[in-house]
């Protein structure tokens, strides 16, 4: 920048993004600002420091809720700065933003991660630029059909105020025809010779693809923790069920195996390889080529010098291990960028139709009621050909899954256990869908030796010590981390005391989906963890044994006085579980007890609740 | 009883190589406790188990400069030597940052089993040969394995919320108004053409329409020989209108029979 020159005016867009919507938001935002001649830089929450926020002249903020009224794990660190008392009311005076919240008005704490950001904003002296728009997942479009119109409204209103930021003005007329956008990766191509000589591990191949892979954010592992094979496969679910649950387990081999009772670890699945040569094939692509994956230059990044030294992956693996071919469906933008390159003249009015508003609702039912993949909708759509470049920016990146391990290091050594769900559902098109992971492990046997790339963490279960007294609450699935729990907490009480546990279970039928049904009752008898004697107990609710609907928040309330002494006696509360709506069941359930026995009015009830949370006494996890 | 009966045990331990005894005494001074018999471990960071047995100690105190120490390990182990209703001292001796310090040790302690964790300002105890910040007390529950649970603490400890954890922040949810706290509308739908589906008490006809489709089921001869008036039938999905019958198969010529599809991710029927 020479003397004299005005810095050209360009956008922040902050994101807080936990499943990648608000991620997609961000990016739309910024391609629309750039649209218009206004650079725009996309950051995570996570990624960017809070103390250069008085520096920036223009931010956007593109913020999730999630159901419980939580803020995704990147905005966590982020927020707490902005809440610092010592933080003055005009720090960030001169700063103009914007708050964009992605909810659902379904849930009682709607949008409350961008309604508290837009005040603490106003509170902290900056200026709004617009309203804060608040996407709703119950509106007909989603979050999009609030956002169109908001940006609209954004973009007028930051060119009234300087006209510098569009020196294209705040209208674009895009022509149908051209593709403005650029692709935001190259591909570099190797020759067979250039290759190196020495035989890759399977953990190295994974660690190059994955982190080359757009998909890849900013704090995973590339490389796996470790490498398991299947030991068992049993159905635990009776004939009768309209479920399917597996009991798997596992064991390692390549490291050792390390994790807590409570953690998660997380699987990459195999997409089913007719699939891939499937997908390969339509387009048009050599799936024994070497490739580099990088981000192409810019004028803001420069060469990429990065991408030079990098190793290259076969383009069939790159797209075995990174690219959701199929399960995942694509986006908006997907087909608008498909429009382009169709060269029959339906198929690319149609994309135009999709990717326009007008149709927004009508891709929405093709799309993503139907729960399309890739490979589906580029074989409806059979004159488009898209670059690979295209595809490796727009394909969704291959994730991996995570359960709740249901075993413990203690009773399983050197072992892992889940128990999973098979995921099936029928569409509105009355297509029968599955789930990727859970149908590819359910397919599994041990004699096959497959070998499956791990990750292990932490969840929101820390593993409590054995005098921590325990109330756990784990219907269907949910009784996973607890079955770990109790097997763990079985082994310590052989050496030294142990403080009580009463487990609150729930499910459909006694007879068809109790699981683990020996387990749990092996536990009741006499030197049980659950026994009476040990001062625990086990409580069952069998939801459509009766006419009437019986819930583990009913076996909560009945046992009211029992729960209350142990609460008293300084025990934790962990609940578990796949419901949507049980986590806030139960807390009702527990904020009436402690109302009843206390005397005191719900509020304080529930006031005395949330300082358990604070504490590290009420831990959740709830999964979808 | 024994000649020890007045004389209370607390067990000092520390990840350092040294800890004076005069150091000990005085720090257990100034947190209240008069006449006990101190045993002291150092280098503890990696102990698995302590040679004490199990509610054998009236008071633990753990001293340390680092972040790691007492791990939730060895938070365990000073649950299980405690006596019922002994308590724990965790002391440290940190630079900077202290708030999320005294929250990690809070929690750790609390996981541990031990309850009412307190934090304590330690910074005037005066040492000869080092300084200490702060401090976290708690104590271990005086309920035993197989007594029953009588105990009934009054409501009030219960209660207590404790908001001496964020004393630097703001109290986020002071930051909603009251129109944020009330049940959100869902929102209202403009006309039923931005609907999924016709209303419950439809009047426009539209219901009457969605039921037709759906009752609509393919007949053999719409297999075996598919027409279609409208052309767009025959090109699957994306391109069939809402109440077309063939929704959800695959494309198809027309007059070719209509196969069923090579969905990879379809159960088998």
């Amino acid at each position: 920048m020479t003397m004299g020159e005005k810095p050209k005016k360009k956008l922040l867009v902050l994101y807080a993004s936990q499943t990648g919507n608000a991620l997609d938001a961000a990016e739309r935002i910024g391609r629309e600002a750039e649209r218009r001649g206004c650079p725009a830089s996309i950051v995570s929450t996570d990624e960017f420091d809070a103390s250069y926020l008085p520096h920036e002249e223009a931010v956007v903020f593109v913020v999730s809720t999630t159901g419980q009224g939580d803020s995704p794990d990147s905005f966590k660190a982020f927020w707490k700065f902005l809440l610092q008392k010592k933080l003055e009311k005009d720090w960030l005076q001169g700063v103009r933003f914007a708050v964009f919240g992605l909810g659902d008005s379904g849930y009682q704490k709607y949008n409350f991660v961008a309604k508290k950001l837009d005040k603490r904003l106003s509170g902290l002296g900056a200026t709004t630029i617009i309203e804060k728009g608040l996407g709703d997942d119950q509106h007909p479009s989603g979050y999009e059909g609030t956002l169109d119109p908001w940006m609209l409204s954004l973009w007028s209103t930051l060119y009234q105020i300087n006209p510098k930021y569009f020196p294209k003005g705040p209208d674009v007329k895009i022509s149908q025809d051209d593709l403005i956008d650029q692709p935001k990766y190259r591909i570099l191509y190797h020759k067979q010779d250039k290759l190196e000589s020495t035989l890759l591990t399977d953990s190295d191949i994974i660690q190059r693809a994955r982190g080359m892979s757009p998909g890849k954010l900013y704090k995973d592992k590339s490389k796996p923790d470790c490498f398991l094979k299947m030991t068992r496969n049993e159905v635990l679910t009776k004939a009768g069920s309209t479920k399917d649950v597996r009991h798997f387990e596992f064991q390692s081999v390549s490291s050792t195996i390390e994790y807590e009772v409570g953690d998660v670890v997380e699987l990459l699945p195999s997409q089913n390889p007719s699939a891939i040569d499937a997908f390969i094939e339509r387009c048009d692509l050599d799936p024994e080529s070497f490739i580099i994956v990088g981000p192409r230059e810019t004028e803001n990044s420069g060469v990429n010098e990065e991408m030079v030294t990098q190793l290259p992956i076969k383009l069939k693996t790159f797209v075995e291990l990174t690219m959701d071919v199929t399960s995942a469906s694509p986006r908006r933008y997907f087909f608008e960028v498909m429009s382009f390159y169709a060269t029959a003249e339906h198929e690319k009015e149609r994309l135009q139709y999709f990717a326009s508003t007008e149709g927004r609702e009508d891709l929405y039912n093709y799309n993503q009621k139907e729960s399309r993949s890739i490979l589906e909708v580029l074989e409806d759509f059979p004159s488009v050909q898209i670059p690979f470049e295209w595809l490796v920016q727009l394909v969704p990146p291959l994730k991996p899954r995570a359960f709740s391990i249901s075993s413990s290091p203690l009773a399983h050594p050197d072992q892992v256990h889940l128990t999973v769900s098979i995921v099936s559902w029928i569409t509105p098109y009355k297509r029968t869908r599955k789930g990727l992971c859970s149908s590819w492990l359910a397919s599994l046997t041990p004699e096959e030796e497959v070998h499956i790339p791990v990750w292990f963490h932490k969840g929101s279960l820390p593993a409590p010590s054995q005098s921590l007294p325990l109330i756990l609450v784990g219907p269907g699935t949910g009784c996973a981390p607890f079955r770990g729990f109790i097997a763990e907490r079985s082994v310590q009480a052989q050496s030294s005391p142990v403080a009580p546990v009463m487990f609150f279970f729930g499910c459909r039928n006694k007879d068809t989906d109790f699981l683990y049904r020996d387990f749990w009752e092996s536990h009741t008898r006499e030197g049980g963890m659950l026994s009476e004697e040990m001062g625990g107990g086990f409580y069952t609710a069998f939801s459509r044994d009766q006419p009437k609907k019986v819930y583990v928040q009913h076996k909560i309330r009945e046992m009211s006085k029992k729960v209350w002494d142990l609460l008293c006696g300084g025990a934790a509360v962990y609940v578990a579980g796949s419901s949507t709506k049980m986590p806030s069941d139960i807390m009702s359930a527990l904020e009436e007890i402690v109302s009843e026995e206390t005397g005191r009015s719900k509020e304080d009830a529930s006031q005395c609740l949330k300082g358990l949370e604070k504490k590290g006494r009420y831990n959740v996890e709830a999964w979808s | 009883m024994d000649s020890m009966a007045n004389q209370k045990t607390v067990l000092a331990v520390t990840d350092d190589v040294v800890l004076p005894v005069s150091s000990v005494l005085t720090i257990m001074a100034q947190l209240g406790n008069e006449r006990f018999d101190p045993l002291i471990v150092t280098q503890a960071s990696t102990i698995n188990q302590f040679p004490l047995d199990s509610s054998s100690v009236d008071a633990v105190l753990a001293i340390s400069k680092t972040s790691d120490f007492p791990s939730d390990k060895i938070c365990g182990e000073f649950s299980r030597i405690l006596k019922p209703g002994g308590t724990v001292f965790v002391c440290k001796n940190l630079e900077g940052q202290v708030e999320d310090m005294q929250q990690t040790i809070q929690r750790r302690v609390t996981l541990a089993g031990f309850l009412e964790p307190q934090c304590l300002d330690l910074k005037s105890i005066k040492l000869s040969t080092f300084s200490l910040s702060f401090g976290i007390k708690a104590k271990k529950p005086s309920w035993k394995i197989g007594s029953s649970f009588a105990l009934k603490k009054p409501a009030k400890v219960l209660l207590k919320v404790n908001l001496d954890d964020d004393l630097d922040l703001i109290d986020e949810d002071s930051l909603l108004t009251e129109e944020d706290l009330k049940k959100p509308q869902l929102p209202v739908a403009s006309g039923c053409a931005t609907t999924k589906k016709a209303c419950k008490n439809c009047v426009c006809g539209r219901a009457e329409i969605e039921e037709k489709a759906v009752k609509l089921g393919l007949t053999e001869d719409q297999i075996e020989n598919p027409q279609s008036s409208c052309g767009s039938c025959g090109l699957g999905d994306a391109f069939r209108c809402g109440t077309c019958p063939y929704k959800g198969l695959p494309a198809f010529k027309l007059g070719e029979k209509v196969t069923l599809s090579r969905n990879f991710l379809e159960a088998d029927i």
